[in-house]
């Protein structure tokens, strides 16, 4: 059986991607989300194997989200999705729970990789 | 997703891994029972198989992690692998072919079959008896014992990593989670920045063992290296001193040198101008601006500085391969291997090298019977070495064999009219001569491996076309030792312009003595040749209007020599007439077939007109 994704990002041209890298995996994208308060409801609704989460969004960023998500469920896997240059706010999302990090532009590969990473 | 942007780093990064594997395996090979080998090799191919997963290249990333499972096991008992040194030597050797042939024809091509047959077999075989089917032994001496107290753990994270502190943050957050972490050091606050090392270490209280530890660290991933122990961390001092660094495509760094060449000449040009005119502004700016672009030279220069080990790099196992290829037991030793050169000196050096380093093998030392029959260690000693004053790096190849017989070489010399008739010693300079025509060699039978004398004249040739210089000093029965002199960078040098005919050349300075009008009242004859009498001495002249084969009127009137000296050997080249002295830049010089071996590079001039560099080494 195939592992549920949770894609959340404020650009929808990231969302195709991530959703794009990870359909091919044979992941199944179950829901997408645009701001980090749409990310909590969803998570609390789709219960995904997987949440690859953007840092930067309006109405409730990214960490809040970590930790709003991490607080109903700690075992919550989460990939957070940053751009270079946020290394401060990665360390801070690792300490709110998130599972691991991969750094735009993303490389499949590496995005997989990190997949495998926190669902291992 | 467009991988191919990330080729050329795949290419440069998966070659310095298997370069490491190479390096780990001669290590190993040496110390069987050591582990650090091991670990170095597992790692360099942990890294090496991400590198190519991420590539898509799957026939790689499956012949490196199957032989990485391997190496997974042999990490507890380093010593009951080196049964299988020799298949991961192939196993790195086809690797590296496979870089190659991905990269051209893609990796579906690649097919690792019958290596990965060999690797199932070395663990079905060994499995029942070898005891490095077991992960980790019961009894661990090095390491306390499980549940015994804290344990420092030092942790790095793989220098290609972006945000290291980050992902020092997880490996620490699975540390965590085995146990109780304390003493961590840098402080928290330190992975937060960018310019994070990817060095930190803590004490972990927990009841996992060492494997396990590794293990977990691992999967947070980009981790290098998992130490356990209070060994020396590395120094602070040292790990500030690596300043930060960026990779750069060398033709970048080519195309800049073009530039900055093409900045030198027209400064010359500039120069010239500023000189004929009144201005004194436009003498001011020339002035600025050739300091300036004297500057600029020197940085890019600096920029295109190389350590020479990363040609080095290869050696040892050249050197091995060649040894047990020829019956012969050679320790390797390398020195000085952070010299610096310049990269378009260092790219062209790898083949002479090899050349030197196969006839020390082949020709230096001897066989082990005969090496112990001769009151010698059975071992016989190669060492490249490589050191540098300001402008000047030397590389020396030496043996401790047999040294070159020059009883041998003396008819020869002879023959060749470069000793008298009746001389019953050849100084080293004349060996050099005779070794460096095409074809001779001292080799009592021809092999596969040196061939026939193939060898010495192309690398005195390269070497000269280089700039450099080859010397050899050779003693019977102690070795030999050959010493390359070269000029820590290229490109840019100052030349005299001679006209020949229709043509100007280049003549580079460093090459010459003196300028002196050629007075046909003191051609004289030395040894059979054309001499001039310059002052109290006889220098054997070279018409370069005959030399290249100049048709046309000759000039009326005197015309002048350039004298030019090569060690303690001089020339007069005669000339039509000297142009001026002009800084050029030396370009890559493939001589087209038929072309005559006195040039060592072509330069565009000022005016835009190209001109040939002679090389004063062929001519004396």
């Amino acid at each position: 059986m195939s592992h549920t994704v949770l894609v959340c990002d404020d650009a929808i041209f990231m969302r195709t991607m991530i959703s794009d890298i990870l359909a091919q995996a044979g992941f199944e994208v179950v829901g997408e989300a645009e701001t980090g308060r749409e990310a909590v409801e969803k998570y609390r609704q789709l219960k995904p194997d997987l949440v690859t989460m953007d840092i930067v969004m309006p109405d409730m960023g990214g960490i809040e989200a970590v930790r709003e998500i991490c607080k109903d469920d700690a075992d919550a896997r989460i990939l957070m999705c940053s751009a270079m240059g946020q290394q401060a706010l990665v360390v801070e999302a690792i300490q709110a729970g998130a599972k691991d990090f991969v750094v735009k532009p993303f490389q499949p590969s590496r995005v997989l990789e990190a997949v495998q990473r926190v669902l291992g | 997703m467009d991988l191919s942007r990330y080729a050329a780093l795949f290419l440069t990064e998966s070659r310095e891994q298997l370069s490491a594997c190479g390096q780990a395996l001669l290590d190993w090979e040496r110390t069987p029972s050591a582990v650090e080998p091991v670990v170095s090799l597992f790692r360099a191919m942990h890294t090496f198989k991400g590198m190519a997963a991420a590539m898509g290249y799957a026939n790689l990333t499956e012949l490196a992690h199957r032989t990485e499972s391997v190496l997974d096991l042999l990490r507890s008992d380093p010593a009951a692998g080196r049964e299988l040194i020799d298949l991961f030597f192939r196993i790195t050797d086809a690797l590296e072919q496979g870089v190659a042939g991905a990269m051209e024809g893609g990796d579906a091509k690649l097919n690792f079959t019958p290596l990965l047959a060999e690797l199932d077999q070395a663990s079905v075989s060994t499995t029942p008896t070898g005891s490095w089917a077991i992960p980790a032994r019961a009894a661990e001496p090095a390491g306390p014992a499980a549940g015994a107290g804290a344990r420092e753990i030092r942790v790095t994270i793989r220098s290609g990593a972006v945000m290291k502190g980050a992902r020092a943050m997880l490996a620490l957050r699975r540390a965590e989670s085995l146990g109780s972490v304390t003493a961590l050091r840098p402080q928290p606050a330190a992975f937060e920045q960018e310019d994070f090392d990817g060095h930190f270490s803590f004490m972990l209280q927990t009841p996992a063992d060492e494997n396990e530890i590794t293990a977990a660290l691992r999967a947070s991933g980009e981790v290098a290296e998992v130490a356990f122990g209070s060994a020396a961390a590395e120094p602070a001092a040292e790990a500030a001193a690596r300043g930060r660094q960026i990779r750069i495509d060398l033709r970048r760094l080519d195309a800049l040198m073009n530039q900055v060449g093409e900045l030198v000449v027209a400064k010359g040009r500039l120069a010239e101008l500023a000189e004929a005119s009144d201005s004194p502004e436009l003498k001011a700016v020339a002035t600025r601006i050739s300091r300036v672009t004297g500057d600029l030279h020197g940085e890019v220069v600096q920029a295109r500085m190389t350590p020479v080990w990363q040609v080095f790099d290869r050696f040892p196992r050249v050197v091995r391969d060649l040894a047990r290829q020829l019956g012969r037991r050679v320790r390797f030793e390398v020195e000085g291997e952070e010299t610096q050169l310049d990269r378009a000196i260092l790219d062209d050096l790898g083949e002479p090298l090899i050349h030197l380093l196969r006839n020390a093998v082949d020709h230096g030392v001897e066989r082990p019977a005969a090496r112990k029959k001769a009151g010698k260690p059975e071992e016989g000693l190669i060492r490249i070495s490589a050191a540098s004053d300001r402008t000047t790096v030397l590389i020396r190849v030496i043996d401790d064999g047999k040294g070159i017989d020059r009883s041998r070489v003396l008819p020869e010399a002879i023959a060749a009219g470069m000793l008298p008739a009746g001389a019953t010693e050849v100084p080293d300079d004349v060996l050099l001569r005779v070794l460096s025509r095409p074809g001779y060699s001292t080799a009592e039978k021809v092999t596969d491996v040196s061939g026939r004398g193939m060898g010495m004249d192309a690398v005195i040739s390269k070497v000269r076309a280089l700039g450099g210089s080859v010397e050899v000093q050779t003693a019977p029965g102690t070795g030999s030792t050959f010493t390359l002199r070269l000029p820590m960078t290229l490109a840019i040098v100052r030349a005299l312009l001679a006209r020949v005919g229709e043509e100007r050349y280049a003549i580079p300075l460093s090459g010459i003595a003196e300028t002196v009008e050629f007075l046909p009242d003191r051609v004289a004859a030395l040894e059979g040749r054309e001499a001039y009498v310059l002052r109290d001495t006889l220098v054997p002249t070279v018409r370069l209007r005959d030399r290249f084969g100049v048709t046309g009127a000759r000039p009326a009137g005197r015309v002048p020599a350039v004298i030019v000296e090569v060690g303690d050997r001089r020339a007069a080249l005669v000339v039509d007439a000297l142009v001026g002295q002009q800084e050029i830049v030396v370009e890559p010089f493939d001589a087209p077939k038929g072309t005559l071996p006195l040039f060592s590079g072509a330069t565009i001039l000022g005016d835009g007109a190209p001109a040939l560099i002679v090389d004063p080494a062929a001519l004396v």
